[in-house]
């Protein structure tokens, strides 16, 4: 039996792979997780290892360039026997030839690299349950790390034996299930189970009292004793358990293993409830007549990491916030005017972004202490402006790169924050969009923010608020005025800034937007 | 002393109870008003029955079955002082069965009349006249039942007797006249009519063991008539008894308004059991009294008072020791936190009269009622090879089912030693299992199990086997 190595997905935005080198040569005999061949993409190197063990068969040549999913090479496994013996060999040498059946091995899936800075990703869901029949290439899993969610291939046609649940973290290398060669005998895939039961329903009405073990029957759901005894101590309806038992019976053993959710209201009367409260060990509710559910949820990957590192920032930087206050109107008024033309143009809309970015890059090169970083007892200066932009996207708070802002031009900024917006709401962001920055901007105007203090994005030094703009009536030129007005607020780290510099920043950034031809002329 | 737990009540709810509560880890006493332990059950109920229900059915089966057998014997006789002599000698290793459990599971035994003083203070006055007070932070009444008696016809417990003295006879009655058709009545009447009396039954409905199956009543109506000549009177009211030294006259009403006369030497009422709740005191504690001298609990088997429960015959429910011992577990589960749940529907009810009578689930009375769509199946003993060898074979096994899904709703058998078959069918309808599962499911051959399955597969869609 031979089996097809593919490219596999390693991140979201690589599509196509080249083979840099093959580490073994045609017709030589590898072993499973081998590394065979070091591929290579736009952005990184990755080593290929062998899914089994057997003979390889080279299809795709050194240098060559091939998409993902493509087939690189070929692993003769009934090609494994007469070779040294090897434990994983013997198991298939004496069955190989009786059973066809179990000829092959069992394909151990591991989690694939994704990233150099991912080291370990979370089973977001499984798509397929355990014992299913997967064809190859088929997604099965979806996994989710830190920063992106990608889906996982099955790497062999088969029945699916999951080793990692739905939740599980864990770490890249580590073993994600096995697929057993050969048609799942026991469960067909979903269409052919479908199949069945139709068959099967079709010989019940012939023969009324016949009842398909594993169909839905009106039994199905039903506790045994024990196990009703044991949801209803964890607060678990019996409509929420999965039965294993003959007919979808709810067992012990299920409802052992079900999730315990915060108790519904319970109907009892509060009276009847008081002596089982005596050593309960639930939550304990205070009478109250109103609706007052729970819902327990895991935090995502990605919502674990945010939260770890915002509580870190706090943490390990002496942050603080200084506040000022620009008058919108001149860069309103140039909206105004150049608008339409400016669509024309460059066929991207003129918004304040762009203003803002370029403001920020050139008080950044004034105040290069705003732009640095502290790396253990140094400091680093950056001479480039990465300006990451806060994104709000459906898995939560992503930061894309706006790289060397300093030489965009306004349409420039303003394309690039179009792209890596729709990116993010796509959840489409690579990790390299997403990685490096020096400074960040963000913006909670947009959901009405007045004033806020915003964290910095470490392991950057300071951030920008950006916030609503309100009409204000304010003194100009000894008269009062309305005016559209926008607090502006610097979070950054005193460690590296200093106060002279972060209030100089940002009274330069004022300067700047309520004074656009000082942008031009570079004053 | 200061308790967890208090039990005031020794029998198979009080004591179960009072175990559970041990090995729950809680600080358990139980109080027993008599100088054994055990109560009704095993004293003057289910246990000593059953003694003299086996002891006289070996009398039975010698006299009439052991020469079909080939097994011819001379001058059969009934010694009834050694049959009541080892009945009590059952009763007394069981008692001191508890009194070791007791002891296994440190539970504090305490033998006097329990009453509450206050809702956590209980005293007991023992039969010499000591007086002890201990402390609870809870209690379980586990008090039970007594006879129950008629007005009109009081017991003078020598020739107008109570189960408890039919238990105690030193001579077969001539003619024993039972009013009250029940299980306590068929099977004490039985045990005498085994050995030689006469016995005629007087009840007030139409049905002898009437919240049974209808069809097991009419089985067990003819059964007991063929084979000890029982006589029955239904429709009777009995209207009262004399005691005249040597013998009993019983006068009754028919259903015309006619009155008749039994004559007997003996007359056991068995007209029902009462709750027992005499002494407890239950006014100091605040508990309140529900319908017909019951304590009233909810569905926690908790009364008015937090912290007090009751159990077994004193609350609502059938008067059972395997019920009772349920609800023991279920408030000491309850009392640590737990949430057990009992399923009264499936609580088997047992007549030991030979043959054995038993049913759980729903009546087909009960399904008619309800309109529900059922279908039947049934297996009659005379069909059993088992039964056959044995000479059993009066009898039959019904299951009911649910038309549509073919789920069990009810199993009803009367036959050999079917009191025991009937957990199959507890086990079964527990896991809500469908005639047909039953029907698919290796029964030993050749036993009287096999009728079970028999009827799951006539039930199924009428295809038993061996009939």
């Amino acid at each position: 039996m031979s089996l097809e190595v593919k490219v596999p997905a390693v991140g979201e935005s690589i599509t196509e792979v080249t083979i840099a080198n093959w580490l073994k040569k045609d017709g030589d005999r590898v072993e499973r997780d081998e590394v065979i061949a070091e591929l290579e993409s736009d952005k990184a190197t990755f080593e290929l290892p062998a899914e089994a063990a057997g003979i390889l068969h080279i299809v795709a040549q050194q240098g060559d360039t091939i998409e993902v999913g493509a087939v690189i090479c070929e692993i003769d496994q009934e090609g494994a026997a007469p070779s040294p013996v090897t434990p994983a060999a013997q198991e298939t040498a004496p069955t190989g030839g009786a059973q066809a059946s179990n000829a092959g091995e069992a394909v151990e899936m591991k989690v694939p690299t994704v990233g150099e800075s991912i080291t370990e990703v979370t089973i977001a869901n499984w798509l397929k349950k355990d014992g299913d029949h997967v064809e190859r290439d088929e997604v099965i899993a979806e996994l989710e790390s830190d920063k992106a969610t990608f889906e996982l291939p099955a790497e062999a046609a088969g029945t699916l034996e999951i080793v990692a649940q739905q939740g599980d973290t864990i770490e890249i290398g580590a073993t994600i299930c096995r697929i057993m060669p050969g048609a799942g005998t026991v469960q067909a895939n979903a269409q052919a189970a479908a199949k069945q039961e139709a068959a099967t329903q079709q010989a019940a009405a012939a023969q009324p009292a016949a009842a398909p073990s594993g169909a839905q029957t009106y039994a199905s759901g039903t506790p045994s004793p024990a196990a009703g005894k044991i949801l209803a101590e964890k607060g678990v309806n019996p409509a929420d358990v999965q039965g294993s038992g003959r007919d979808g019976r709810i067992t012990k053993e299920d409802a052992q293993n079900a999730q315990g959710r915060p108790a519904q209201p319970e109907a009892r009367p509060a009276a009847a409830n008081a002596p089982a409260q005596l050593a309960a060990t639930g939550n304990q509710q205070t009478a109250s007549t109103g609706d007052r559910q729970q819902r327990r949820e895991k935090m995502s990957s990605l919502r674990r990491t945010v939260a770890r590192r915002l509580v870190q920032v706090k943490n390990d930087t002496a942050m603080l916030t200084t506040f000022n206050e620009v008058d919108m109107k001149p860069i309103m008024d140039i909206r105004a005017k150049y608008k339409d033309k400016f669509k024309e143009k460059h066929e991207v809309g003129l918004g304040f972004m762009s203003f803002f970015t370029k403001a920020c890059t050139v008080a950044l090169q004034e105040w290069p202490a705003v732009n640095a970083q502290i790396d253990g007892n140094d400091m680093i200066f950056n001479n480039f402006c990465d300006i990451s932009i806060a994104v709000s996207s459906p898995k939560g708070l992503v930061v894309p790169v706006i790289r060397n802002a300093e030489e965009l031009t306004l349409d420039g900024i303003e394309k690039e924050v179009v792209r890596l917006a729709k990116k993010a709401r796509d959840g489409k962001l690579s990790i390299e969009e997403m990685t490096g920055g020096t400074f960040t901007i963000t913006n909670g105007g947009v959901f009405g923010s007045m004033m806020s203090t915003p964290i910095i994005n470490a392991p950057q030094s300071a951030i920008l608020g950006m916030h609503n703009i309100v009409q204000r009536p304010v003194a100009v030129n000894g008269q009062v005025e309305i005016r559209p007005m926008m607090y502006l607020a610097l979070s950054y780290d005193h460690r590296i800034i200093d106060g002279r510099e972060s209030v100089s920043f940002l009274v330069r950034v004022k300067e700047l937007l309520e004074d656009p031809m000082r942008l031009l002329l570079g004053v | 002393m200061k308790y967890d737990v208090t039990v005031i009540g020794s029998g198979p709810g009080g004591y179960v109870a009072a175990i559970r509560c041990a090995q729950l880890g809680l600080k358990t006493a139980i109080i027993e008003k008599y100088n054994v332990l055990g109560g009704t059950c095993l004293n003057v109920g289910c246990i000593p029955s059953k003694a003299l229900l086996d002891s006289s059915e070996h009398f039975h089966n010698a006299a009439h079955a052991f020469q079909t057998h080939g097994i011819e014997l001379s001058n059969l006789q009934v010694n009834m002082q050694q049959m009541i002599k080892r009945k009590g000698e059952v009763v007394k290793s069981n008692n001191d069965g508890i009194a070791y459990l007791m002891k296994k599971n440190k539970i504090d035994t305490y033998y006097g009349l329990g009453s509450f003083v206050s809702k956590n203070k209980i005293k007991v006055t023992g039969t010499d006249g000591n007086v002890q007070e201990i402390e609870t932070d809870k209690t379980i009444i586990a008090t039970g039942s007594k006879p129950a008696s008629l007005p009109f016809l009081p017991v003078d417990k020598k020739r107008i007797i109570t189960s408890t003295e039919a238990l105690e006879l030193t001579e077969v009655p001539k003619h024993l006249i039972v009013i009250g058709g029940g299980v306590i009545g068929l099977e004490l009447g039985s045990v005498y009519a085994r050995l030689g009396a006469k016995v005629t039954v007087v009840e007030y409905l139409d049905t002898i063991i009437p919240t049974m199956d209808r069809a097991l009543s009419k089985e067990l109506q003819r059964v007991l008539k063929k084979t000890l000549g029982f006589e029955f009177f239904f429709n009777h009211k009995v209207t009262g008894a004399t005691n005249n030294g040597e013998t009993v006259t019983v006068t009754a009403e028919n259903p015309k308004g006619e009155t008749l006369t039994f004559e007997g030497d003996y007359v056991l009422v068995s007209i029902g059991r009462k709750p027992y709740t005499e002494g407890l005191g239950l006014e100091n504690a605040g508990v309140q009294m529900g319908e017909r001298g019951m304590i009233a609990v909810n569905d926690h088997m908790e009364t008015n008072v937090p912290g007090i429960y009751a159990i077994g015959d004193v609350v609502r429910g059938a008067m059972l020791a395997h019920k009772a011992e349920e609800e023991g577990v279920l408030v000491a589960e309850e009392i640590v936190g737990q949430k057990p749940h009992i399923n009264y529907n499936l609580i088997p009810g047992v007549v030991y009269t030979w043959p054995e009578v038993a049913g759980v689930g729903f009546t087909e009375e009960q399904l008619k009622e309800q309109g529900r769509a059922y279908k039947s199946g049934s297996f009659p003993f005379k069909a059993s090879g088992r039964a056959k060898a044995s000479g059993d074979t009066d009898g039959f096994v019904k299951v009911l089912a649910d038309k549509e899904t073919d789920e069990i709703l009810g199993v009803h058998m009367i036959g050999p030693r079917i009191a025991d078959l009937v957990a199959e069918a507890v086990v079964a309808m527990e896991f809500r299992a469908s005639a047909e599962d039953v029907a698919r499911m290796s029964h030993a051959h050749p036993t009287y199990a096999e009728a079970i399955k028999e009827a799951c597969l006539a039930a199924t869609e009428n295809r038993a086997i061996h009939i």
